[in-house]
């Protein structure tokens, strides 16, 4: 088994009256277990600014109900590109240049893809999936 | 305006051959802009005893505004338990009015995302709420706060 960690830090010292500071870490395991996660995809591509929704990363059925979890960043540096992230065409957000969101994704089914969008320009998105397996294809 | 950062760190010294160590700062900014967001619900804090779906932020009027929708919003929620063995479903409402299932909160996972909260009426019908289900009837809280603007 593997140990992997993801740790969040969010700090701001004007938000509120007081500051902020907030610190958690987890350790990836397979789901119900202390088993560590032991498998995980990685990748940078570049999402057309074409209006179209794309599939980032396709639900499989060997994680379907898993403990994955994925990181995903807009690594653009002008404020006003952004992505929609979506799971089978249902919103989450958008993600702007130099934003990053790091979810579990139980891939309820078959359609449950992780997509993106970009309205108007080229997205630089940089990924990371950590997870218990894939079904593969035949050559 | 404000300033506040989101920093993540994946590391692991044994998944693969060669460690791996993903470090990124966000600023969080409203859209579009190098404006930093400057409203938030705080930290709330939920507990649940019942496997039934719960509405975790219900965007009919939240904390008695509406947020706006499709900007920068920003969601961390956090599984405060220690069960490795229980989780919390997470999910999203789809413009039909359906739940869109994101993933499991195990004890002490934590999630952090952009969030569009899209508000259409106060029926709630398509309104995209966050929602949550336990999967045990054991006593389970959750942390969870939305920085928007």
């Amino acid at each position: 088994m593997a140990t992997t960690t993801a740790t969040i830090t969010l700090s701001s010292a004007d938000l509120l009256s007081d500051n902020l500071s907030l610190s958690a870490t987890t350790t990836l395991y397979d789901g119900g277990t202390t088993t560590g996660l032991t498998q995980y995809d990685s990748g940078r591509v570049e999402i057309p600014g074409d209006n179209n929704i794309y599939v980032l990363i396709d639900s499989t059925a060997a994680a379907v109900d898993k403990a994955n979890r994925v990181y995903i960043a807009n690594k653009n540096t002008d404020e006003t590109h952004y992505v929609i992230v979506s799971i089978d065409e249902a919103v989450l957000g958008r993600l702007y240049a130099g934003d990053w969101m790091f979810i579990p994704w139980s891939q309820a089914d078959a359609a449950a893809n992780l997509e993106v969008k970009a309205p108007n320009e080229v997205n630089a998105i940089e990924y990371a999936l950590f997870h218990e397996g894939r079904t593969f294809t035949g050559a | 305006m404000a300033t506040t950062t989101a920093t993540i760190t994946l590391a692991s010294s044994d998944i693969s051959d060669n460690a791996i160590s993903i470090s990124n700062t966000a600023t969080l900014t409203k859209a579009g802009s190098t404006t930093g967001l400057d409203q938030t619900s705080g930290m709330s804090r939920r507990t649940f005893t019942s496997i039934s779906t719960v509405k975790l932020i219900d965007l009919d009027h939240y904390q008695g505004q509406t947020l706006t929708e499709n900007k920068a919003a920003k969601v961390y929620i956090k599984n405060t338990g220690t069960s490795t063995a229980q989780h919390v479903a997470v999910g999203i409402q789809n413009g039909a009015g359906a739940l869109e299932e994101i993933g499991w909160l195990y004890g002490g996972d934590w999630m952090f995302f952009p969030y569009s909260a899209v508000w259409t009426s106060a029926a709630h019908a398509n309104n995209q709420d966050i929602d949550v289900a336990p999967s045990s009837t054991d006593s389970v809280t959750l942390e969870y706060m939305i920085i928007y603007e």
